[in-house]
């Protein structure tokens, strides 16, 4: 900063650089690349794999919902599979009960604000930490709810669940379950990115570095963290009902506490607080248990997962984006100060 | 001193503020006028901070009141007092470290009015609208600021000044009536101080509000300020046109004859 | 009344043994400001390990029983001394992210050394019963009971009576002043996590000879005692011991009154009631630090 920039006069026209200019190539660009990388299983993986790509859209999902709540509001929930599970089970009963995908999600989006209402509002006015402690308390509850229903939900041995048909679409066809998934998973990743750009995002984001600041400008920080929870348990919810007509089987272990702990490591080593990192986050969650199964060694995945975890928050706390960001910035920066000498 | 732009004036009354058995505040009883930017000054621990956490309600009051304009706003929190017009910066900077400048300061437009968490999460049209209104918003203030080129840098790699000014740019973002500024000037060298003193002049002039800043730089307030309060012990203790304050006999004494004693 | 009689002993033996637990949760806390979220495997660690070296290893009993202990002590100051400690300032709650990582760590690493199924542990005298006015008393219970009393007595004691106790205290008020007052800060710290390593072992192996041990089976009991001190309060001593005492009788009332599936739901409803009917002011940490 210079006298120089500090006393020039107010320019009449926007900044260019402050506006919107921008905005849309990069837009266009992104929308591009998402599209390029989304071509890539259907064209050139077999069906196991398209498979796999399936489940990882279902997972981005959940860790984008995660990641809204952890990532951008600092709020720890350790049960965003359970709400996974809440998600998946009432899929399930609806199935049963002869409906049909669109009347499932809508069970399923209003189950979760439900389930999300109940656990958020009384926690969330008092400190983070006890949100997390009583997030573990759902967990235990579903995982009970689930063992005394089994005529239900099938109880401790899972249950099958029908494939999503829509139209000529049948979800127990890898490429099929692949395209039907897709579409949520891009719906949700736009208006994750989109919520970046509003109040609303930027609310959060001052929920977790500093609740003073935030009320000092006038936010509701309660209402804020209530809404990041809201939005982060409907993700989720959609998200199992994704797993559920993608694999076709349900069981509790899916949605317990070590499934909620694996989600968490996905954000932390992802990047939390990044878009990018929830995908990162996702892909990692599920082709790394392949990959240690193929490698022999499946025991590896939750020895590694745990190491991983507490060395990357520690030593990378931004993860794999924000490692990828320093570099970037390093090699743009020396090109920077170049320019700026000349 | 025009109070013709409708920013209001700032009253305490009988403001007493306890944390345990220590009396923070006692009985203070200020007026800042309207439209005006005023000095609090005083020794350390003379309760200046506390007096600006009373007015935003960061603290709570043990007896007295606060009025803005003709509302008495003693029973309003922190978060309603803002909605109010009643917006500070802090002495230490809390800002969003390792989010953008121009993130910074949007997340200062709250007060303007938002359209409602669904409109903005499904981008109705009037998230569209809002979003433009505090983007126009932001950039006046970056500009006036002079901080426009730094808009998409991380705050964490600016240097502190900068930082500084990237709050007090939340601060005025909204165009509140009533500004509070705890030591804007803290850590900055004297260059850095004059180039503070005319960005927060020229906001003056360009959003008139009632504004307090409180300082130790005598030089700074002079400059800057048309009317000066004087704390000491938490007690009020003068005040006046920065001449009368600066050449009252108590002032002086509290302020250099035992302001190295006066740490409590 | 002797039904009754029975449950409220079965109530306060668990209860005294969630306290026990909490107490090495607070002292930790209050010291170095952090959770531990592996805790549970902590004491997992001295239950499961002393299992397999008197069960698999051939070992007599208090020598695996010592071994287990050691090792718990070890891990527990070990995670403060290469990871709490190390924890960038201003990052708040990576403590329990940290620790989470740790919780799957531990967890992942016992099942991988020992195995996943869960066994029998020594009785401890569970198996030696006594009756006092129609109520079955086990040496267990008193054991318990007996040591959650005297042990939360003697921290009280020296924790409030001691120069030790100034010290720790003083340094979890202010780590800077306590520093250049002459005190090794990080040392205390890391004294504290071994001495609440040590608690994590003694209730481990407590609640494994009552009920049997694997991998898993101190979670459902750690969740329990961080409920506990979330209603009682991290930063207070006498509160959140009581609370968990009284969470032990509700769970066994509960459990009396609606069936043996009744427990899980009745203290998810006792947390949100409790949290949407409590003030704010009561149940609240220390707020951030004021501007």
């Amino acid at each position: 900063m210079t006298g120089t920039t500090m006393t020039r006069p107010r320019r009449g026209g926007k900044n260019p650089t402050v506006g919107k200019g921008r905005g849309v190539p990069r837009l266009l660009t992104r929308v591009a690349v998402f599209a390029v990388i989304a071509a890539v299983p259907p064209l050139l993986f077999d069906d196991y794999w398209v498979f796999m790509s399936a489940q990882v859209l279902a997972f981005a999902v959940a860790t984008l919902g995660l990641d809204i709540l952890y990532g951008r509001t600092g709020q720890m929930s350790l049960a965003h599979a359970s709400f996974m599970g809440v998600g998946a089970y009432t899929t399930y009963v609806m199935a049963t009960n002869g409906y049909g995908p669109a009347m499932q999600l809508a069970a399923v989006i209003g189950v979760a604000l439900i389930a999300a209402l109940v656990v958020s509002v009384p926690t969330l006015r008092l400190s983070g930490m006890r949100l997390a402690l009583v997030t573990l308390a759902f967990g235990e509850l579903l995982a009970w709810a689930i063992r005394n229903t089994t005529d239900l939900t099938g109880g401790t041995q899972g249950a099958s669940v029908d494939p999503f048909l829509f139209g000529r679409l049948d979800s127990s066809e890898p490429l099929h379950a692949y395209l039907i998934a897709l579409v949520p998973a891009a719906i949700a990743t736009a208006f994750a990115v989109h919520l970046g750009r509003t109040q609303l995002g930027r609310r959060m984001l001052a929920v977790r570095d500093s609740e003073l600041a935030a009320e000092s400008v006038g936010v509701a920080v309660a209402r804020t963290k209530v809404t990041a929870f809201l939005i982060s348990a409907v993700y989720a919810g959609v998200a199992g009902w994704l797993y559920a007509g993608i694999t076709g089987f349900i069981a509790p272990p899916d949605f317990d506490l070590f499934a909620s702990v694996y989600l968490f490591v996905a954000v932390v080593i992802g990047g939390a607080g990044t878009v990018l990192g929830a995908w990162l986050g996702a892909s990692y969650v599920v082709l790394m248990p392949e990959v240690f199964t193929l490698a022999g060694q499946p025991n590896l995945y939750p020895i590694v997962g745990g190491a991983l975890l507490a060395i990357v928050a520690l030593v990378v706390p931004d993860g794999i984006v924000g490692l990828g960001r320093n570099v970037w910035r390093r090699i743009r920066g020396v090109r920077g100060d170049e320019e700026e000498s000349k | 001193m025009s109070t013709a732009s409708g920013a209001p004036h700032v009253r305490t009354e009988g403001l007493t503020v306890r944390y345990g058995a220590f009396q923070a505040l006692r009985d203070v009883t200020v007026s800042l006028p309207a439209g005006a930017i005023s000095g609090l000054i005083g020794p350390n621990g003379a309760g200046k901070t506390t007096l600006l956490n009373a007015i935003s309600g960061f603290t709570p009051i043990a007896e007295g009141s606060v009025h803005i304009g003709h509302r008495n706003i003693t029973a309003l929190g922190t978060r309603r007092r803002a909605l109010a017009g009643v917006v500070r910066g802090f002495q230490t900077v809390r800002l969003m470290e390792r989010e953008s400048v121009l993130t910074n300061v949007l997340v200062g437009t709250e007060r303007l009015p938002q359209p409602n968490a669904l409109a903005q999460f499904l981008a109705l049209p009037s998230q569209w609208r809002a979003r433009n209104r505090d983007m126009a918003a932001a950039t006046e203030v970056l500009d006036l600021l002079g901080l426009a080129r730094q808009a998409h840098r991380r705050v964490d790699e600016l240097p502190f000044a900068s930082r500084r000014l990237v709050e007090v740019a939340r601060v005025l973002v909204s165009s509140p009536s009533v500004i509070l500024l705890d030591e804007p000037a803290a850590g900055l060298d004297q260059e850095g101080r004059q180039e503070l003193a005319a960005v927060l002049t020229r906001v003056h002039e360009n959003h008139p509000s009632t504004m307090v800043v409180v300082e130790h730089d005598v030089d700074l307030v002079k400059s800057l300020c048309s009317y000066v309060i004087a704390l000491d012990s938490g007690a009020f203790l003068r005040d006046g046109t920065p001449a009368e304050v600066f050449g009252d006999r108590q002032v002086q004494l509290a302020y250099f004859g035992r302001a190295a004693s006066a740490d409590a | 009344m002797g039904d009754l009689g029975q449950i409220l002993l079965g109530g306060v033996t668990t209860g005294s043994l969630y306290a026990l637990f909490l107490l090495g949760v607070l002292i930790v806390f209050q010291v170095s400001k952090s959770m531990n979220f592996a805790y549970g495997q902590v004491g997992m660690i001295a239950a499961f390990s002393a299992w397999f070296f008197y069960s698999e290893q051939g070992l007599p009993v208090p020598v695996a029983l010592m071994i287990g202990v050691l090792l718990a002590v070890i891990v527990n100051s070990a995670i403060d001394f290469a990871a709490i400690r190390r924890i960038p300032a201003g990052r708040p709650g990576l403590d329990l992210v940290v620790t989470l990582g740790i919780f799957l760590l531990i967890t992942a690493v016992m099942q991988q050394l020992i195995d996943a199924n869960a066994h029998t542990f020594v009785s401890l005298g569970a198996d030696t019963r006594t009756e006092v006015a129609g109520v079955v008393v086990s040496m267990s219970d008193g054991i318990v009971i007996g040591l959650t009393v005297v042990t939360v007595l003697a921290a009280y004691l020296l924790l409030n009576r001691t120069s030790l106790g100034t010290s720790l205290r003083a340094s979890a008020e202010d780590a800077g002043i306590a520093q250049a007052a002459g005190v090794n800060v990080r040392a205390l710290r890391t004294a504290t996590w071994a001495v609440a390593g040590l608690i994590a072992a003694v209730v481990a192996i407590l609640v494994a000879s009552r009920l049997s041990v694997d991998a898993f089976y101190m979670t459902p009991f750690l969740i329990k005692a961080f409920i506990a001190g979330m209603i009682g309060g991290l930063d207070r001593f006498w509160l959140p011991l009581v609370v968990a005492v009284a969470l032990g009788v509700y769970e066994s009332l509960a459990v009396y009154l609606l069936g043996a599936s009744a427990g899980t739901p009745a203290v998810f409803l006792l947390i949100i009631v409790v949290l949407a009917l409590v003030p704010k002011r009561f149940v609240n940490e220390r707020n951030e630090v004021r501007a």
